[in-house]
């Protein structure tokens, strides 16, 4: 995504010191395309107030029913959608927005038509939409929790699960020690367990009990895996219509809830029609196709989870691509770091992996050094920095599979675990780090097919990184235990490493190893030896 | 409280029907035109509004309720009573009405006019010489030309009566045959014709008496036997009163062949008519005889606001209000400034109308307004906002209109204007499917330097700058953030898009009103019951809601003080022992059509105040776009407060609703004569400080110097 930090607008004001300082302001808007309806918001971000919301507009259209029904959109459904696309783009140049973001999630991810109509809006509206992979969604939702609520470090201070409810999937988030550290994607959203249930419906006496049995199935794989040995204490809920369902539950409007008072009023609520549900949670009629399944869902989910407190925030994507944003363009501070959820939880992956962690932490270490060794002119920043690392946790992953192939083994586990906060972009340029850490670097038409050059390029920086700082640990003993990095002359890059052991090994495996290093940056690496004595 | 239980307050026997209520506050207007301590000219409009308002309610409810005849539908309204007897009960009181207006007309007015020098003559014969031959000429030049006479044989069958027309008939003979003819009195002349004006004073008569004159004219080849005039009403109203249920709609459509179209539902005719005209007539047009209204003076008398408007009586008229500036508004600087220091809250016709009409100039102009939206239900025909709004698009700002175009009688006149903004570059709302929008709500949308802020103005009346000098009206401009939040969802919804998932200051009909209405009835009524101070103050136009009223009813079984400053019909009846003992009901007609919407709860002392839009009726609750809004800023709660109060002290103009259903005069005995409107017609003034107001102030303050500030 591009940043538009030109689009600030400062503005004067004089604090209480009589100092005069400068609030960056701008207006932005956030479009998100779901499975049942289509809302766009538009925030003012400033650096003095956060994050405001303006406007809020939502119009329904079920894209859903097409894309989990018969796996593409109809005709008629891609005219409403450029329709309404069209209007929200009035209404943000009513506000003279100066940047935004529109994001379609899995009911347009998962058709097969999606170029077209991608191409369609763009030429209709002059929208870009991006088209969100479930982490990158999931991540968003995730971020507009941790920064609307004050009090998150201290709720995920305690066994701590979030569960994001779609449409389309139901995403699980565990935290441990106030860092996420699994995250699962179940493929029962509330639409699609409509559309999927809708062929026999009318030949099941109690649906309710038919989603149960659906979800519990969908469950067990899980709950063997990851909840074990599990409690959870708090249940962060995401979903539609619960913060009303909170709201006609509680007398406070918080979101918060105990479980039993939810628990009864969900046994009282199965009773009820979908229509008498809608009038009960003041909705709009248009929702009494979904509302039923959504419980079900929610009560199920809540009993699998067996937590003790619920909050369900009210939430929408469009407030994660808001926050998310003024993040980036650094009109607000993190309230919580993100980034220390991705290690945590690439930590544990690694663990499963039996990664030995000795190493990749020596290797780590090297690493970064090596990465902030050649910074002037590598033309990377933080992020790929967090990349490195990830990749050097999980570099050795695939031996857990086999030795033979161990780096495409790699690649398929880093392509197929899920680390929420990285795009699907990300997780290529790491699993493909991991890959040629050992394999010889291919030319570019290769990877033609799914690469920009740029994230070629990244890769290869990357790998050659990693190669060098896994040389350097060659003999699995972390023999060395400190390095120097010296870069001079704009084009040679020298590491001194000191050990009080022979390192033979290494030097020779790094003087063999360096060459692709040398080829990717054009600066030639001198390997020099300091034998020490440790002092004990 | 067990009593109260056992009451059911839905019971028909404690309502009113609407349309009889009605009829009791067009006796209320009648009885202002009654009133000598007005000016006679005023009395002369108050007389001519009771008969327009008459002629639309016959056009709207009475034919409503013929079609319900010819329907075959029965259900009981509010009161139990089918549609056939309220027709019945509505042709009683309506004949007892008419014969009242022109008692006072003929006995009162007329004497009156002429002891003051306009001499309005009832018939052709009272004309002197002189005024004869000029009315004659008057004849030849203009009249006669613009006559077509109908004669009515075997072979020329009965003519199309226009609607609402005024028309004469004629007795015709040739010979031993008598034939009947007819003829419209145009439209396109004054109905008002001046004879002569002397030292004696003016001379007019109506055009009517010309024709009837000169009708042998027409005739050539008979002789009129006698001419006199008639005027019908039909119900041509093709669209269904949006109050009655939808099984009258369908009810209707499938009886449609049996619906007959323009059928004459009320006939005046000269009480004199010759029978056999007025068999004639009865044959052809299809009346049946208690429809059929003899009238004894001039028929229509709408035609005394053309005379009210007659040169020369000014000192007969009460002198036109100057409304006073609104205080806030007076100072330096742009509208915007001035609301963020506080919300402004206006009260027309005593303040002007200005700062809303400059609210959107501004806006138009400002170049930090990013978007205009508005709702416009009725607008007055050169209006400056529409200008505002064209030039708002004109200039770049995104302008959002929701045009009403079901609002009654001014259906043409919206559609033209509305093309027009929509050639501005304005985007144009008409109206919403089954629901007509009638909130008043302005949202300008403006980028400030410290990010977007929202300024809404909120009022009880319509756009309209003419009307806002007649009717009294509140409004309200604020800044404050959750109103602002709160309108953009309404245009939101308003253009089609999912409701918000909350409201925090507003409360709209169709969909919530009706709910928070009841519960701030019910949380009275609860306090009453736990001995808390409990007190209910509402001013509207009209009460039907059946569903309201019972409430209301519960509330005063409860113990609370409710009183209602009501104009128009009010279904509720006070001092039914158990029911309504707490209840009082005023109605207040004046100088200035009473229209303010404004609602005061006393929640425990802590109390609550709204305004806006609806009256409690089932169509304002139910079909229609409306919004009640709060009153939330301590001074301005004052001032409305101090204006119900004022309003509730009223001694001459509020009468106020007897047990037995009739609209009575206060007693003055041991009271001051107190007209509400007068009060605040000062008071506007007032307000205003000396130096703004020149008139008011003879000491000139000379411009400090700069040392001086």
């Amino acid at each position: 995504m591009q940043l538009c930090i030109f689009f600030l607008r400062l503005f004067p004001v004089i604090d209480e010191k009589g100092i005069v300082q400068y609030v960056k302001l701008t207006t932005f808007a956030a479009i998100d395309i779901g499975a049942y309806e289509i809302a766009l918001k538009i925030f003012e971000l400033s650096s003095r107030n956060g994050i405001r919301e303006i406007d809020f507009v939502r119009q329904s259209i079920e894209l859903g029913v097409d894309t989990y029904g018969s796996g593409s959109l109809s005709f008629d459904t891609v005219r409403k959608l450029c329709r309404t696309l069209r209007e929200f783009k009035s209404i943000m140049d009513g506000y003279q927005v100066e940047a935004y973001r529109a994001c379609a999630k899995s009911a347009l991810r998962e058709t097969s038509n999606l170029l077209f109509i991608l191409e369609q809006i763009r030429d209709r509206t002059g929208l870009e939409v991006e088209v969100l992979s479930n982490s990158e969604h999931r991540f968003l939702s995730y971020k507009s929790v941790a920064y609307q609520e004050n009090d998150f470090v201290k709720i995920i201070e305690k066994p701590t699960a979030i569960v994001d409810v779609g449409e389309g999937s139901v995403q699980i988030s565990l935290f441990d020690k106030e860092c996420l550290v699994t995250t699962q994607n179940i493929r029962i959203g509330s639409m699609r367990i409509r559309e999927l249930l809708s062929a026999f419906e009318d030949r099941a006496p109690n649906l309710g009990k038919l989603i149960e049995e659906l979800v519990a199935g969908e469950f067990s794989a899980f709950r063997r895996l990851h909840l074990k040995d599990r409690e959870t204490k708090n249940l962060i809920l995401i979903g539609n219509f619960l913060p009303n369902m909170l709201r006609t539950a509680s007398d406070e409007d918080t979101g918060y809830i105990a479980r039993e008072r939810l628990d009864s009023c969900f046994a009282k609520w199965r009773e009820k029609s979908p229509e008498e549900l809608v009038e009960i949670f003041s909705l709009p009629a248009e929702n009494a196709m979904l509302i039923l399944q959504s419980m079900i869902l929610y009560q199920r989910i809540i009993q699998e989870m067996n937590p003790d407190n619920i909050w369900a925030p009210a939430l929408f994507v469009c407030d994660g691509l808001a926050y998310d944003f003024a993040e980036r363009a650094k009109v607000i501070k993190k309230s919580h770091n993100f980034e220390n959820d991705i290690l945590a939880a690439v930590k544990t992956i690694a663990k499963r992996y039996q990664c030995n962690k000795n190493h990749y932490q020596m290797v780590g270490q090297l690493a970064i050094q090596i990465f902030d060794g050649v910074r002037k002119v590598h033309g990377m920043d933080k992020r790929h920095r967090l990349l490195l690392q990830l990749a050097v946790m999980l570099h050795s992953c695939g031996y857990y599979i086999s030795f033979l192939n161990s780096s495409e083994c790699a690649y398929n586990i880093v392509m197929s675990t899920e680390v929420i906060g990285l795009s699907h972009m990300e997780r290529e340029i790491v699993a493909n780090t991991v890959r040629y850490n050992t394999e010889d670097f291919p030319s570019y038409e290769y990877f033609a097919d799914r690469l920009e050059k740029e994230q070629y390029l990244i890769i290869a920086k990357l790998a050659s990184i990693l190669r060098l700082a896994d040389a350097l640990d060659s003999s699995h003993r972390q023999k060395c235990f400190a390095m120097k990095t010296a870069f001079r002359d704009g084009d040679t890059l020298a590491l001194t490493l000191s050990s009080a052991e022979d390192m033979t090994l290494e030097l020779g495996m790094a003087q063999s190893r360096k060459r692709f290093f040398e080829d990717v940056f054009g600066i030639s690496v001198l390997l020099k030896y300091k034998k020490v004595v440790r002092e004990k | 409280m067990k009593t109260e239980e056992q009451l059911n307050f839905n019971d028909p026997k404690y309502y009113r029907n609407r349309e009889l209520s009605w009829l009791d506050f067009n006796a209320h207007v009648l009885y202002e035109a009654r009133d000598k301590s007005l000016p006679l000219f005023e009395r002369l409009k108050f007389l001519s509004i009771t008969a327009s308002n008459l002629d639309e309610f016959f056009m709207i409810r009475v034919a409503s309720l013929k079609d319900m005849v010819h329907a075959g539908y029965t259900k009981k309204d509010i009161a139990g009573l089918s549609p056939q007897e309220q027709l019945d009960r509505i042709s009683v009181k309506t004949h007892e009405m008419i014969k009242l207006q022109y008692n006072t007309y003929n006995r009162s007015l007329v004497p009156l006019l002429s002891t003051n020098g306009l001499h309005v003559l009832a018939s052709h014969e009272e004309m002197t010489d002189e005024q004869k031959e000029f009315a004659d000429q008057y004849f030849q030049d203009f009249v006669y030309p613009v006559l077509t006479p109908m004669a009515v044989d075997s072979s020329r069958p009965f003519p199309l009566i226009r609607n609402k027309t005024l028309n004469i008939c004629a007795l015709l003979e040739k010979g031993k045959e008598t034939d009947m003819a007819t003829v419209q009195v145009p439209g396109v002349l004054p109905r008002i014709v001046t004879l002569s004006q002397d030292d004696n004073g003016t001379t007019v008569i109506l055009l009517e008496e010309l024709i009837k004159r000169n009708i042998q004219q027409l005739f050539m080849n008979y002789r009129v036997v006698s001419a006199y005039a008639y005027r019908i009403m039909r119900n041509a109203d093709l669209t269904i009163e949006e109050d009655e249920a939808a099984d009258l709609l369908k009810e209707i459509q499938k009886q449609l062949k049996k619906r007959q179209w323009g059928e004459v539902i009320r006939l005046e005719v000269d009480e004199n008519m010759d029978k056999r005209l007025l068999k004639w007539l009865r044959r052809e047009l299809h009346v049946r005889e208690e429809d059929i209204y003899k009238i004894a003076g001039p028929l229509d008398l709408t035609v005394l606001m053309k005379m009210y408007g007659l040169e020369g009586f000014e000192h007969l008229k009460t002198p036109p209000f100057q409304p006073a500036p609104v205080p806030e508004m007076i100072e330096e600087g742009d509208i915007f400034s001035k609301i963020r220091k506080g919300d402004i809250l206006l009260h027309h016709p005593y303040q002007t109308f200005d700062p809303v009409v400059d609210f959107v100039r501004e806006s138009a102009r400002d170049p930090q307004v990013l978007a205009i939206k508005q709702t416009l239900y009725r607008v007055s025909g050169n209006s400056p906002i529409i200008k505002a709004l064209a030039e708002a698009a004109e200039n770049g700002k995104q302008v959002s209109v929701l045009v009403e175009l079901k609002a009654r009688f001014d259906e043409e006149n919206n559609i033209v204007w509305a093309k027009m903004l929509e050639k501005a570059g304005c985007h144009v709302i008409y109206g919403l499917v089954g629901l007509k929008t009638h909130s008043k709500i302005t949202l300008v949308v403006r980028r400030e330097e410290e990010g977007i802020r929202r300024y809404v103005h909120l009022g009880t009346g319509n756009y309209n700058d003419s009307t806002a000098k007649l009717y009294t009206d509140m409004g309200l401009l604020t800044c404050a953030q959750a109103i602002g939040e709160d309108a953009t969802a309404v245009f939101n919804m308003l253009s089609g898009y999912s409701e918000p998932p909350s409201w925090k200051k507003l409360h709209l009909a169709p969909l919530w009103l009706r709910d928070t209405l009841v519960r701030l009835i019910r949380r009275e009524a609860e306090n009453a019951r736990n001995k808390k101070p409990a007190h209910i103050i509402a001013k509207m136009n009209s009460l039907c809601d059946r569903e309201i009223i019972a409430e209301l009813y519960a509330a005063s079984a409860a113990g609370v003080k409710i009183e209602l400053i009501v104009r128009g019909i009010c279904c509720l009846k006070t001092g039914i022992p158990g029911v309504s003992e707490n209840i009082t009901v005023r109605s207040i007609v004046g100088q200035f059509l009473e229209h303010s919407r404004i609602f005061y709860f006393e929640n425990a002392s802590a109390p609550k105040l709204f305004m806006g839009s609806a009256d409690w009726m089932p169509r304002n609750l139910d079909k229609r776009v409306e919004i009640m809004f709060p009153v939330e800023d301590p001074k301005l709660k004052e001032e409305v407060i101090h204006i119900l109060n004022v309003q509730l002290a009223d001694t001459v103009k509020a009468h106020i609703l007897s047990s037995d259903g009739v609209y009575e005069r206060q007693d003055l005995r041991g009271k001051q004569r107190f007209i509400s409107q007068e009060y605040f017609m000062q008071e506007a003034w007032q307000k205003v400080k000396p130096e703004d107001n020149p008139v008011k102030s003879r000491v000139f303050v000379p411009e400090m110097g700069v040392d001086d500030m």
